[in-house]
C-alpha cells in the first residue's frame, strides 16, 4: 500500500519521568493518572505508536463489512476488502475532516461525506464528488485525496490490531512469546474464536492505564473487591488465590498475563455448570493440541492484558478496550468471545454470564468502577498527586530457570506485571522513536521443552 | 427508535389504575432499596432485557432496527440472574454500595393493553433513572419500557419487560439499580 | 438514424452491464435484464461516474460514487441525488450483434437544452 498518511512529529519528552515513574524503587505517582501534559505525550508516543485493537476477523463476512473504532482518540474504520484482506482508514474525509462513517457497524459500498460528496470506495479511493466539474477545472487531483490509510494491520488468531507508525515492530515482534500464553484462550479449539454479536460501550471517569494495569497483573483486589459478587454468584467468597500452590505473572514489552492453573476459576464465576463442563471436556483436546501445562489455563483465574489498552479474562470470555477521552475518562468496550465450534448453548450462557459478571451491570465489574474512578479522583490534589504509590509487591520472584517462555515471575499475587507495564509506558514516553525504546526482556522468546510437552507430540 | 409496538385494545379505568399503581410502586420499592419486595412483583418466569443498542444505519438496521436479541445485552434475565444481582446488593461487602446510592425513578407516559392472552396486559411506559452517589455524582439516563404484567396466583406479577435506552454508549459506569 | 456497434450479445451475461467507449457520442452502458437488452449513457448526470462500474439492482442501476439509481428500461432518474434522466438509446440485435441506435442531430440538440 502507498503511505498515504502524514506521521505524528514527536515533541521532546517531559523532563520528570523518573520523578513519577520510578520503577527501580517500585512506585509511581498518581500525577501519571491527571496531568493533561502527560496525557498528551502518551497520544503522542503511545497511542500513535503501538499496536491497538480494532475489531475480531469474525466481525466481518463480506466484502464491504466495516467496523468504526477508535485508535486511542482517532477516529478509525476497518473494512474489509474484497481479497478478504482488512483495511483501516482515518474515519475522517481529506476535504474539511468530516466523519465518513456514522454508524458503528454495517456494511457499505463505501463511505460518502455528508458535506461536499466526497465519494470512498472500500479500499479508500476518492472515486468522485458532488460537483465533479469544479475539480475537474481545478486540476484536481483525486489520487492523492483518498482516506488517509492506518499504514500497518495484521491480525493474531483473529485479533486485528492496527499502528498509525510504519516504522513500528511487527506484531509478531510486539506480542513476542506471549502469544504462546495468548493462545490458550484464542486458539484452543480448531476452527478458532468468535465475538458475541454486538459491543456494550459505556463511560468511567477514570485514567486508562488504571484499568489496563489492573488486568495486566491484579488478581490481588479479587478477593476484597469483589468478595460481594462472588458471594451473590457463587454462594462464598472468591477462590483464596494464595491457596493456589502454582500460578504466574508473565510479561514482556509491557503486555502481562497472571494466571493460575485451576482450569476454571474464572469461568466458575458465571455461575452456570454447563460452562465448567464445557472446559473440562474440551480440556483434553486442548492439552493434545496445546499441551498440559496451557490445557489448564483455559478458564482458571487470570487476568490479561495487551499493552496498552487491550485486556480479557479467560473463562468469563470478556474482552475488553479502555479507549483513552482525556487523561480523566476513558470509553469502554466490551465483547464476548467464544470458541468457534462451542455449541450454540454454550455461547448463549457465556453471552449471558459474561454480561452479568463483567459489564456495566456486571456484579464484580460495578465494584471496580467506583475504585478507579476514585484513584484518578485523588490525583486532582496537586499535593496528593505526588506523593509516591507502592507498586512493590513480588520483588524477587524472577524465574530464571524455566521453560516457559517470556518474562516469568513466580505467583499471581504479584506486582512484577504492574511493574513492568509502568516501565514499557515510561521507555515509551522517554524514547523519541521505536528504536530508542530498550529490551528489558531476559526470558526465553520460545517455550522449552517441558512447558510444551504435549500429549500427543505431532500436534505441536 | 423504530421499535414498532402493537396497539392492541385498551383497558378500562379500573384496570388502567391498577396498572398504574403497580408501576408507582414498583419504583417506590426500588428507590427505597426493597429488593426482596421488588422481587415479589416479578412473575417466576420473567424475562427482564435491556438490550445493548448498536448505532446502525437504517439499511443496515438489526432484528429490531438498533438492537438484536442474539448480541450483548446490559440485562437478560431471568428470576435466577435477578435473584443473584439482589443477592449482590444486600452483601455487606457490596463496598460500591456503601455510602447506599440514592435513586429516584420516574415513570410517565404510561398506557394500558389487553394483551392477546387474557388476564395479560402489554404494559408502555418511559422512565428516567436518577442516581447520586458520594458528594457529587449524579447519572441521568432514560428510555422505553414494554412490559408483559400477568397473573401468578391472583397476583399482577412484572413477566416481561424490555427496557431500551436511547444511548448507545452508556453514560456511566455502571447501572446498580433495575428499572 | 445511426448505429453503433456495442458488443456480441452472447458476450453479455445477464445482470450484468458493459462501458462501450465512443468518442462521438459519449461512452454508452450496455446492459443485460435477463436476456432483453438495453443502453444508455455511461456518463452519470449528477457527477463524474461511469454506470457501468456500478451495480444493477433489478432494473435499476447504482451509480458507484453518490449511489443515486436510474431506472435501466426508461432512463429515468429514480434516487438522490440523481434528478436528471440519464439518455437511453434504442437497442438494435442483428446476427447476435448488439447495436445502440443514434438519433438525428436536431433531436440530439433538443435534449441537452433540456438536461
Amino acid at each position: 500500500m502507498t503511505i498515504n498518511i502524514e506521521t505524528v512529529d514527536v515533541t521532546n519528552a517531559l523532563n520528570d519521568i523518573d520523578q513519577f515513574c520510578d520503577i527501580p524503587n517500585a512506585r509511581i505517582s498518581g500525577e501519571i493518572f491527571y496531568r493533561s501534559d502527560i496525557y498528551e505525550q502518551e497520544l503522542e508516543k503511545v497511542f500513535a505508536r503501538c499496536w491497538l485493537f480494532v475489531a475480531h476477523e469474525s466481525q466481518f463476512k463480506k466484502a464491504g463489512d466495516y467496523i468504526a473504532t477508535t485508535m486511542g482518540e482517532d477516529d478509525v474504520i476497518v473494512v474489509r476488502q474484497k481479497d478478504g484482506s482488512h483495511r483501516a482508514f482515518i474515519n475522517a474525509c481529506p476535504h474539511r475532516g468530516n466523519k465518513v462513517c456514522f454508524s458503528e457497524s454495517g456494511n457499505a459500498r463505501g463511505f460518502i461525506c455528508n458535506y461536499h460528496g466526497w465519494s470512498f470506495d472500500i479500499a479508500g479511493n476518492l472515486i468522485g464528488q458532488h460537483e465533479s466539474g469544479v475539480y475537474e477545472d481545478s486540476n484536481f487531483d483525486a489520487s492523492q485525496w483518498g482516506l488517509r490509510e492506518v499504514p500497518l494491520i495484521d491480525s493474531y488468531k483473529g485479533l486485528i490490531f492496527a499502528n498509525f507508525d510504519a516504522q513500528a515492530p511487527s506484531l509478531k515482534e510486539y506480542l513476542g512469546p506471549m502469544t504462546w500464553y495468548f493462545d490458550a484462550l484464542f486458539d484452543n479449539q480448531e476452527g478458532g474464536t468468535e465475538f458475541v454479536g454486538g459491543c456494550i460501550r459505556s463511560t468511567m471517569d477514570c485514567n486508562w492505564k488504571i484499568a489496563a494495569e489492573n488486568f495486566v497483573g491484579d488478581i490481588l483486589h479479587a478477593g476484597w473487591t469483589h468478595d460481594s459478587a462472588a458471594r451473590a454468584m457463587l454462594g462464598g467468597a472468591v477462590s483464596k488465590v494464595s491457596d493456589f500452590d502454582e500460578s504466574y505473572s508473565v510479561n514482556w514489552n509491557g503486555h502481562g498475563y497472571e494466571f493460575a492453573l485451576d482450569t476454571v476459576g474464572n469461568v466458575a464465576v458465571l455461575g452456570e455448570s454447563a460452562l465448567n463442563k464445557y472446559l473440562h471436556t474440551i480440556k483434553p483436546s486442548v492439552a493434545e493440541r496445546l499441551g498440559d501445562f496451557r490445557s489448564n489455563m483455559i478458564g482458571s483465574v487470570s487476568s490479561a492484558t495487551i499493552f496498552p489498552n487491550f485486556s480479557f479474562l479467560p473463562g468469563q470470555n470478556t474482552i475488553r478496550v479502555w479507549q483513552p477521552r482525556g487523561p480523566n475518562k476513558i470509553e469502554l468496550y466490551t465483547w464476548v468471545l467464544v470458541n468457534k465450534s462451542a455449541p450454540e448453548d454454550i455461547k448463549e450462557k457465556w453471552r449471558k454470564g459474561a454480561m452479568m459478571t463483567f459489564s456495566p451491570t456486571g456484579v464484580f465489574e460495578m465494584d471496580d468502577g467506583e475504585n478507579w474512578e476514585y484513584c484518578t479522583k485523588t490525583a486532582r490534589g496537586k499535593v496528593t498527586s505526588k506523593q509516591h504509590l507502592y507498586v512493590g509487591l513480588g520483588p524477587d520472584t524472577l524465574l530464571k530457570d524455566t521453560d516457559l517462555p517470556a518474562n516469568v515471575y513466580a505467583g499471581q499475587l504479584n506486582e512484577a506485571n504492574s511493574r513492568a507495564f509502568y516501565q514499557y509506558w515510561s521507555d515509551l514516553l522517554k524514547a523519541p522513536n521505536w528504536k530508542a525504546v530498550p529490551d528489558r526482556n531476559v526470558g526465553r522468546t520460545e517455550a522449552g521443552e517441558s512447558a510444551a510437552q504435549c500429549v500427543n507430540k505431532e500436534m505441536g | 427508535m423504530f421499535y414498532k409496538s402493537e396497539d392492541n385494545t385498551p383497558v378500562s379505568i379500573d384496570e388502567f389504575h391498577r396498572l398504574h399503581r403497580l408501576l408507582a410502586r414498583e419504583y417506590r420499592l426500588l428507590d427505597e432499596e426493597r429488593f426482596e419486595e421488588w422481587l415479589g412483583m416479578l412473575h417466576p418466569d420473567i424475562h427482564y432485557w435491556m438490550p445493548g443498542m448498536e448505532n446502525r444505519r437504517r439499511e443496515n438496521a438489526l432484528e429490531h432496527g438498533f438492537f438484536d436479541s442474539q448480541h450483548m445485552a446490559l440485562f437478560d434475565d431471568g428470576m435466577r440472574d435477578l435473584k443473584r444481582r439482589v443477592a449482590r446488593f444486600l452483601q455487606p461487602s457490596a463496598w460500591a454500595e456503601n455510602p447506599a446510592t440514592r435513586n429516584v425513578h420516574i415513570v410517565a407516559g404510561v398506557e394500558v393493553f389487553h394483551s392477546e392472552i387474557s388476564g395479560e396486559y402489554a404494559v408502555y411506559s418511559t422512565f428516567q433513572s436518577i442516581r447520586a452517589r458520594g458528594l457529587d455524582e449524579e447519572y441521568v439516563f432514560s428510555g422505553r419500557r414494554y412490559d408483559t404484567w400477568s397473573d401468578d396466583d391472583g397476583q399482577l406479577k412484572l413477566k416481561k419487560r424490555l427496557i431500551l435506552m436511547p444511548n448507545a454508549t452508556l453514560n456511566c459506569k455502571n447501572i446498580n439499580t433495575f428499572i | 438514424m445511426k448505429q453503433i456497434f456495442l458488443c456480441k450479445a452472447g458476450d453479455l451475461p445477464s445482470e450484468t452491464v458493459r462501458k462501450v467507449e465512443n468518442a462521438e457520442y459519449g461512452d454508452i452502458a450496455v446492459y443485460n435484464l435477463g436476456g432483453q437488452f438495453y443502453a444508455t449513457a455511461d456518463l452519470c448526470t449528477h457527477a463524474t461516474a461511469s454506470l457501468a462500474a456500478g451495480d444493477i439492482e433489478d432494473d435499476l442501476i447504482v451509480c458507484p460514487v453518490h449511489w443515486g439509481t436510474f431506472h435501466i428500461p426508461t432512463g429515468e432518474a429514480r434516487g438522490f441525488p440523481c434528478e436528471v434522466g440519464i439518455k437511453t438509446y434504442p437497442i438494435k440485435e442483428e446476427n447476435g450483434d448488439l447495436y445502440a441506435l443514434i438519433e438525428a442531430p436536431e433531436q440530439q440538440a433538443e435534449l441537452i437544452a433540456k438536461g
